[in-house]
């Protein structure tokens, strides 16, 4: 890498890419790469470089992480560290029940099945045996009836 | 108490979260430490520790988030057992060198990488000027440093990203 003081551009070059040069030094910049193949590599490279940082696509934070954090108004004041911060996301998904209706980012609602899924599992169970149909032979006969209320 | 039309902290989460997150993942590199940093940002709004001026709300944030990070380098810089080190080579195993040198092989992840391994002062620069598009007056007034340091730490960042590329 080049420096003003080796009588290269160094750092005004990415100056000139970033048009962050006044007129004056971008015309003498511009008349020193006429002549100089050493800066005008050193711009082609710095121009790639930005270019591949330019590239980058913005990142999506991970599933339900804003939204944790949207949905608390009490527990943001946690230090940082990774163990605090996954017992504080604990915390805030707790609140997250209570808070979530006031901002009106309630996920949608599963549609209420009919019948009820406890009472098909307690009809199933009822006439379950261990030689009734082939669902029922792969299951143990004792988690049903653990189901029944 | 917050500046008067200051956003709430509610808000930023809500409107600018994926912009707060992907600056905050490009300076720390990886998910944990993005979150982390972004719930710091969060806080210092809620609390009204950031003074706001109108203007770039965008360009606010990325100086809250760039200065928080910076402050977590430097708070990690001092302590005597440094497991979570900034220092690059300690945590990200080194990009393969590229044996070509087609631009149109670097892929986000080596991008990110070679970002991740530049010092914590360069890659700010970086990624204020190159993913949040800041001028160098605008970096110069969030880092607190010479508009003359912006430039060569920007320039410096991307002289050894193209090194580390290839």
């Amino acid at each position: 890498m080049s420096s003003a003081s080796d009588g290269h551009l160094g750092d005004l070059l990415s100056a000139l890419l970033d048009r962050e040069l006044s007129p004056a030094e971008e015309v003498s910049a511009r008349r020193h790469l006429e002549t100089c193949a050493f800066c005008t590599t050193e711009l082609s490279e710095v121009e790639t470089a930005r270019s591949w940082v330019r590239g980058l696509p913005a990142v999506d934070p991970p599933f339900g992480f804003l939204e944790r954090l949207t949905l608390d108004a009490g527990r943001l004041g946690l230090p940082r560290s990774s163990t605090r911060r996954r017992v504080g996301v604990a915390a805030l998904a707790a609140s997250a029940a209570a808070g979530v209706a006031l901002l009106g980012l309630a996920p949608p609602r599963e549609a209420p099945v009919s019948p009820s899924v406890a009472r098909l599992v307690e009809a199933h169970a009822t006439g379950a045996s261990a030689e009734g149909d082939p669902v029922s032979r792969l299951a143990p006969l004792g988690v049903p009836v653990s189901l029944r209320r | 108490m917050a500046d008067e039309g200051a956003p709430s902290w509610e808000e930023v989460a809500r409107t600018h979260g994926r912009f707060l997150y992907t600056v905050a993942y490009r300076l720390t590199g990886n998910d944990d430490d993005a979150q982390d940093l972004v719930q710091d940002v969060l806080l210092r709004v809620r609390k009204g520790l950031e003074s706001y001026r109108p203007g770039s709300l965008e360009g606010w944030l990325s100086r809250i988030t760039t200065n928080a990070f910076l402050d977590d380098v430097r708070r990690r810089r001092r302590r005597p057992v440094d497991l979570f080190s900034d220092e690059p080579d300690r945590v990200v195993p080194p990009t393969p060198a590229a044996d070509v040198a087609l631009e149109a092989e670097v892929l986000p992840d080596d991008v990110q990488s070679a970002l991740r391994r530049l010092p914590a002062d360069y890659r700010s620069a970086v990624v204020l000027s190159d993913v949040v598009g800041l001028t160098y007056q605008e970096i110069s007034d969030a880092l607190s440093v010479p508009v003359g340091t912006v430039r060569s730490r920007l320039h410096r960042g991307r002289a050894m990203l193209r090194r580390a590329l290839g």
